[in-house]
């Protein structure tokens, strides 16, 4: 068994991606003398599949497996807690959705990331609204996009296929598309290319004949009074063939055209990767290949990849450690579990769009590039200034009290202490000493004479702050 | 502490704080005149690059209109914008009506058309063409890799203060900038660029070894993946950082002595160009500015949206090149408008067009010799229902790069199209 695991000692420099094993990949990781289950890697865990721990989520991580760990952050044994958090999510929801501001959503999003007793749920419902990216900027309702972003939760990990489907019949994306009527005269194109180029296959897996031969499947699709409509007299209802395929009678028949295209698997799971493991490099297919394999043999269960990448040798040999980019939502929404905090949360929805990802705003259909793209001289100051602000902010409460109150609850007694906390709990990659040492005398030359917020506000402008 | 300027061009920033700066200097200097050898006019510092990218796929058709051919009439039923609306600018050759805010600088012939531009076989995936435009490649390589950023990793010199390229935008970086040693800040807002607490120094990403010892590793986000992807991160995040710190502080500091310009209309493209003029009066030293307005993917409803950017368009240039030739600046600024590729010459069901081909580009500002450049392509010699393109983009970023701003194109645009620049004759009587 030893040899077949990935060093883990010395994982995170010595391996390139590319000379991994694919078979030692996604075996499930097992403890060891060596490399125990440990904090640093219940952190990884709750990094990726969800926002970050708190100080509860580590304490429960480290009495319980790996596997355990998922099957919690999937929701499963939360039983009264999770009335509790639904009932105030769901307070959180009448409240915003009265106000038809779809801004206002963002807040109870935020909410359910922050607090939801199952995270990795939350966490996919993002990974889907970045995949299926519609604007309510263009859609404008923001009951359709409340529905949209349930539509995400229901099926966050379940049958991709059947997300397809629904998803082809959303009235939002279907708005955001232009493809509230299509008809047979002269079909609209938008909807088509963009389910082979975006959501199922790839650029380059397809022609432009069969963009135009979809979207004559298409034709007929309406949205009326909010709400999925099939017009039989605006279908075209003459042959139409799609990548290969002939006869082709229905909409839904030409979508399980494309879910049933050998490169649907690889595009999908590729891009699951990147969300989980890797910003960079790309995958090769023989590393995919497993988890390609997993999810047709699954039935293109969602759940079935992600949990077998959670619970990997790769993810928990810590190889990934560092090698992404935060999200400004999982910045801050790490930032805030990490640090036991409370804040306004529609203040905090808003503070999300200088740093470039505003919920239920993403930048075009092709929703976050992520990686590199979220780094810029504008997005990197709003880092820093988000730091600033949530720390000047009246309503932001650490563990219901002021910092100073939950430093001493947390028996941190010395600026030492409290530097060693927050890069144990807020930093993937640690300082080295030096760097260490610049940072302390950073605080002692900032403007800020508090020397607890001095420390949190040099961090926001430390690279590291910034990776995964 | 060690006040850098708005440079961030990756180059200087090494230059300045660890390399010899005399061995880098003359470096430069030899690379540069050898460049300008081959460039046929000498390289003119001072002239600055206004990019505005209209993103989505403007309908070119609609926006130079042929509105008495017959094939227009019959292709275009509803969205067809009649005679008697257009801006003739030429026989049977019209501008949208929603442009008459160029009026001025059509009379003053400070306008150029160029008809038919796009490329050989045309991508019709909006991302897939504006990497096209952006990258000048049509295969996809390993690093991203733009034709501003390789321009500016060529030109950057190690005295310039600033950054020779500067994105105004909230969007993320444009693919454009990308090259293997280039940071440029983007400006989301002057608002966005104020860092709120001052913190001497920061992180390890201050100090001038650590900067530069991570550049020399091509640590920048065109890199290509590097033998460890961690390190490559980081050292990204880290170059980044300094380079925005020093960004917001060059911008603090230029902005304190000036005022923001006036007479600019409430529109987000004018607020972006506000803030370019502003730089540009300032005497912020860069000489390629980046912007887009987005909107223009008008597959149903068309004519409302495209009317609405179209005149947001007008008057946000209209309004810049007025600035511009108040201050005395218009014979050094140009303003070139493109698009990732044009529409479906026939309209689709839903009042509005699909992704189609080849388009116009718009150049604006200095005195210009032909208000049109090329010809109007062709209505019944289609490509599959799009239209033909006639002159390749990259023969007028090169006349630009080589006639406008006097430096080699060869390198930015990964090839050579400086014979069907010339042909374009865009500055003809002006370098």
């Amino acid at each position: 068994m030893s040899e077949k695991r990935i060093d883990d000692t010395h994982a995170r420099v010595s391996h390139k991606l590319s000379e991994i094993d694919p078979e030692i990949a996604w075996q499930a990781w097992q403890p060891s003398p060596e490399s125990p289950w440990n904090g640093e890697r219940a952190r990884l865990l709750f990094r990726r599949g969800g926002f970050g721990a708190s100080p509860e989520d580590l304490e429960y991580a480290l009495k319980h497996s790996p596997s355990q760990v998922v099957d919690r952050m999937l929701g499963d044994f939360v039983g009264k807690r999770n009335d509790e958090f639904e009932r105030e999510s769901s307070q959180i929801a009448s409240s915003v959705r009265a106000g038809g501001d779809a801004e206002r959503l963002g807040a109870w999003w935020l909410h359910r990331m922050l607090h939801s007793p199952s995270p990795l749920v939350e966490k996919m419902t993002l990974f889907w609204h970045g995949h299926f990216a519609t604007g309510a900027d263009k859609v404008t309702d923001s009951e359709l996009m409340y529905a949209q972003n349930q539509l995400f939760r229901t099926h966050a990990l379940g049958d991709f296929r059947e997300l397809v489907h629904a998803i082809s019949k959303d009235a939002a994306m279907l708005i955001y598309l232009d493809s509230e009527s299509n008809r047979k005269a002269h079909p609209n194109e938008n909807y088509a290319r963009e389910l082979m180029e975006l959501f199922c296959l790839g650029e380059g897996n397809y022609s432009e004949h069969d963009v135009q031969e979809l979207a004559r499947c298409f034709t007929g699709w309406e949205v009326r009074r909010k709400m999925f409509r099939f017009n039989p007299y605006q279908h075209d209802s003459g042959m139409k063939s799609l990548l290969g395929t002939k006869d082709i009678e229905s909409g839904e028949a030409a979508i399980d055209v494309v879910l049933r295209h050998a490169e649907m698997p690889f595009f999908v799971v590729e891009k699951l990767f990147r969300f989980l493991v890797c910003d960079e490099p790309r995958p090769s297919r023989s590393l995919l290949q497993p988890l390609v394999n997993r999810f047709i043999e699954s039935g293109y269960k969602t759940e079935s990849v992600v949990r077998q990448i959670l619970e990997s040798e790769l993810m928990l040999s810590l190889w990934p450690v560092g090698k992404k980019i935060r999200s400004p939502v999982e910045l801050a929404v790490n930032l805030i579990r990490g640090l036991d905090a409370t804040t306004n949360l529609d203040r905090l929805a808003k503070a999300l769009k200088p740093l470039g990802q505003a919920l239920f705003f993403p930048p075009n259909v092709k929703g976050w590039d992520g990686g590199r793209a979220w780094i810029n001289s504008s997005t990197l100051i709003g880092r820093s200034n988000f730091v600033v602000d949530l720390l000047g902010d009246g309503n932001t409460r650490f563990h219901g009290g002021a910092l100073d109150e939950w430093l001493k609850s947390q028996r941190i007694s010395s600026l030492d202490g409290w530097m060693e906390w927050l890069s144990d709990s807020l930093l993937a990659v640690p300082l080295k000493p030096d760097e260490q040492l610049r940072w302390k005398e950073q605080i002692s030359s900032s403007t800020n004479t508090n020397h607890w917020r001095a420390a949190l506000i040099t961090l926001s402008r430390n690279a590291k702050l910034q990776l995964s | 502490m060690k006040r850098r300027t708005f440079a961030t061009g990756a180059i200087s920033a090494a230059a300045g704080l660890a390399i010899d700066s005399t061995c880098q200097g003359r470096w430069m200097r030899t690379l540069a005149s050898e460049l300008h050898a081959q460039s046929s006019s000498p390289y003119r510092s001072d002239r600055v690059v206004v990019v505005i990218q209209l993103s989505g796929g403007n309908d070119g058709l609609n926006t130079v209109i042929p509105h008495r051919h017959e094939l227009y009439r019959k292709a275009r039923p509803k969205l067809g914008v009649s005679s008697t609306d257009v801006i003739e600018i030429a026989d049977g050759l019209g501008l949208h009506p929603s442009m008459k805010s160029l009026d001025r600088v059509l009379s003053d012939g400070r306008l150029s058309i160029v008809q038919g531009v796009g490329y050989d076989s045309p991508n019709r995936s909006h991302f897939e063409s504006m990497d096209i435009w952006q990258s000048c490649r049509h295969k996809k390589d390993r690093a991203p890799s733009g034709w501003i950023g390789r321009w500016i990793s060529e030109y950057q010199a190690s005295e310039r203060p600033d950054s020779l390229g500067v994105h105004v935008g909230a969007e993320s970086l444009p693919m454009a900038f990308l090259e293997r040693g280039v940071q440029v800040p983007s400006v989301a807002s002057l608002e966005q660029m104020r860092l709120k607490a001052k913190v001497e120094q920061v992180g390890s990403t201050d100090v001038g070894g650590d900067v530069a010892s991570s550049l020399m590793k091509g640590d920048e986000r065109g890199a290509s993946e590097g033998d460890d992807a961690e390190l490559g991160l980081l050292g990204f995040v880290e170059t980044s950082t300094s380079a925005a710190i020093a960004a917001s502080e060059r911008l603090e500091m230029t902005l304190a002595q000036t005022a923001a310009p006036t007479g600019f209309p409430s529109s987000r493209l004018s607020e972006k160009l506000q803030v370019i003029s502003r730089l540009i009066l300032a005497g912020v030293s860069t000489q390629i500015y980046y912007v887009t307005l987005d909107g223009f993917d008008t597959h149903a409803n068309q004519p409302a949206a495209h009317e609405a950017l179209l005149r947001q368009w007008s008057e946000a240039v209209a309004a810049f090149t007025d600035r511009m030739k108040e201050a005395g600046h218009e014979d050094r600024v140009l303003v070139m408008t493109f698009s990732e590729f044009g529409r479906r010459v026939a309209e689709n069901a839903s009042l509005g067009t699909d992704h189609g081909a080849a388009a116009p580009m718009f150049l604006a500002g200095p005195k210009l010799p032909n208000l049109l450049v090329g010809d109007h392509p062709s209505l019944s010699d289609l490509d599959d229902g799009d239209l033909k393109f006639g002159i390749d983009f990259r023969a007028v970023y090169a006349a630009v790069i080589e006639d406008w701003l006097g430096t080699s194109s060869l390198k930015s645009l990964d090839g050579d199209y400086r014979r069907s620049a010339t042909g374009l004759q865009l500055f003809k009587n002006r370098s």
